[in-house]
């Protein structure tokens, strides 16, 4: 019994780094209709840059992850501006090129500046806390808290700002938000912003419980993709549901099944959704 | 006012617009008719920044609309309640409403005057201002449609088939909500299928045929032109 609580608290933290990764993903293909395959290799950059001002530049931790955050938003803006904004008039599978083609791109400079060798990302939040006879890393409780304070923040602003209001009109109907003057640019910026930015602060708390490599960028990219797809693409409540839903059939799973089968019993948990339920949990029929 | 002067629009090879001429005068209430296809909701488009002209150009009070720019188009008065609506169907209506006012977001006080005048016009909004959009009929649609241009404080008021697909007694009342805004101040050009209920509340109309301006005049004269009496009025 206890045993599964200690895997609950695991799967919540899991399930949290997931949820800010996939719901900057969902995000972008609600506004922009597009499946950023580049995602995944924001989350890479946002891994690597944290640990070198970490190591290189001996930054303090939560700075770090601020900076990263920053960084990593404007380079998905950079994203946005040379490589989809110039695509948009182009048929469907051009931009999702473009993004698999930025994916390796970003993956290469990462080998070329920081080897491919694996890093060691080393959190300042140690020590671990017991309670009851279940214990938690420092590091699992942050990102716990972390990230559900981020996804707080990021309800109030979608639900309770008119900046935010501006990205889920123009994710809900485009050329209405264009007739009350919404400059969709301007949001389609700040929507890939806030999208690199989740990502980054998902690497910044997850990366310290495994390792850095230039590839890690692939795999999450395959599984916030499961997310969005299981939660219904562009719905912010599905990426949620669906990334607690991943982490928790993946930590379970390797508990019950064996854990190198824990992939396996993931993905095995998405298709059953979508073979009953192709739309997704949360998505609406077309 | 509203000045339109050889206005063309290509999309391709299609040419949807031949050369248009027309005007808005402060104040009036100018119907557009013409079938499915006669190039209204183009116009429309391209008065609103949406489209741009391949030919000529269209200015409002001096100042050019035909930019490609739509926010350029709100900030200079003119607002469009478009065809289909194109309302953000799971926001609120309330939410809808205040995106209307986008444009004016640094005015919270106007804002919220405007939205208010918006449930004094339509009143059953105020009923349903937390429920989506999405959930409402046809004709409360509309009038939320309607209330989202009307938050940008427009001098003008471009209405697309307002009428489109709803029963006869909420077109009345819609075409009310119309000449009321009119009353106030709002210009509005107004597209119609439905030429008759259209012709009921104009001060001119102009007959759109095939991309261009086939028939102009007042209200009157149209009321008793052969053709339009066979066309559109079906007598």
């Amino acid at each position: 019994m206890l045993i599964l609580f200690q895997q609950l608290l695991n799967a919540l933290a899991l399930g949290g780094a997931y949820s800010l990764v996939a719901l900057g993903l969902t995000l972008v293909y609600g506004v922009m209709k597009i499946p950023n395959f580049a995602h995944g290799s924001l989350y890479m950059v946002g891994a690597y840059v944290t640990w070198a001002l970490l190591t290189d530049f001996g930054v303090p931790y939560f700075l770090a992850l601020g900076l990263a955050a920053v960084a990593l938003g404007l380079l998905a803006m950079l994203l946005e501006r040379l490589v989809f904004y110039p695509l948009r008039g182009s048929p469907g599978v051009s931009p999702m090129i473009a993004a698999i083609g930025v994916l390796f791109f970003l993956e290469a400079c990462v080998q070329l500046i920081w080897g491919p060798d694996f890093k060691l990302l080393n959190s300042p939040v140690t020590g671990i806390i017991t309670f009851a006879g279940l214990s938690l890393t420092g590091q699992r409780l942050l990102m716990i808290v972390a990230s559900v304070l981020v996804m707080l923040a990021l309800f109030y602003f979608l639900k309770r700002t008119t900046t935010g209001a501006t990205i889920e009109a123009m994710a809900q109907n485009r050329e209405g938000a264009r007739l009350v003057g919404i400059p969709v640019g301007r949001v389609a910026s700040l929507t890939f912003f806030i999208s690199g930015a989740l990502a980054a602060v998902a690497a910044a708390l997850y990366a310290p419980t495994s390792l850095v490599s230039p590839s890690m960028g692939e795999i999450m990219n395959l599984k916030v993709f499961a997310i969005i797809v299981l939660g219904g693409m562009g719905s912010v409540p599905g990426a949620i549901v669906g990334a607690f839903l991943l982490a928790f059939a993946e930590i379970f799973g390797g508990v019950f099944v064996g854990a190198n089968f824990a992939d396996v019993v993931g993905f095995a948990v998405l298709v059953i959704v979508l073979a009953i339920r192709p739309q997704g949990l949360f998505g609406r029929t077309a | 006012m509203l000045e339109v002067r050889d206005l063309s629009v290509r999309y391709g090879v299609y040419t949807a617009l031949h050369g248009i001429n027309l005007q808005v005068k402060p104040g009036e209430i100018v119907v557009l008719l013409g079938a499915n296809g006669a190039g209204k909701s183009s116009l429309f488009r391209t008065l609103s920044g949406l489209q741009r002209p391949s030919q000529g150009e269209a200015t409002y009070d001096g100042q050019l609309l035909t930019l490609g720019r739509p926010e350029r188009c709100v900030n200079l008065g003119v607002a469009q309640c478009p065809e289909g609506r194109l309302l953000f169907s799971q926001l609120s209506v309330e939410k809808n409403l205040r995106l209307g006012g986008y444009t004016h977001r640094r005015d919270a006080a106007g804002n919220q005057a405007e939205l208010e005048r918006i449930y004094q016009l339509f009143p059953v909004l105020a009923e349903k201002r937390s429920d989506p959009a999405g959930s409402l009929s046809g004709g409360q649609q509309q009038m939320v449609a309607i209330g989202r241009a009307l938050m940008a404080r427009p001098k003008l008021l471009l209405l697309d088939e307002p009428s489109l697909g709803l029963a006869p007694l909420v077109v009345d009342q819609v075409f009310d909500a119309v000449v009321r805004v009119n009353e106030a101040g709002v210009s509005v050009l107004l597209a119609e299928q439905n030429a008759f209920a259209a012709l009921g509340i104009a001060h001119r109309a102009y007959v759109l045929e095939g991309g261009r301006v086939t028939i102009e005049g007042s209200r009157d004269e149209l009321l008793h032109d052969d053709r339009v009496r066979s066309a559109y009025l079906g007598v």
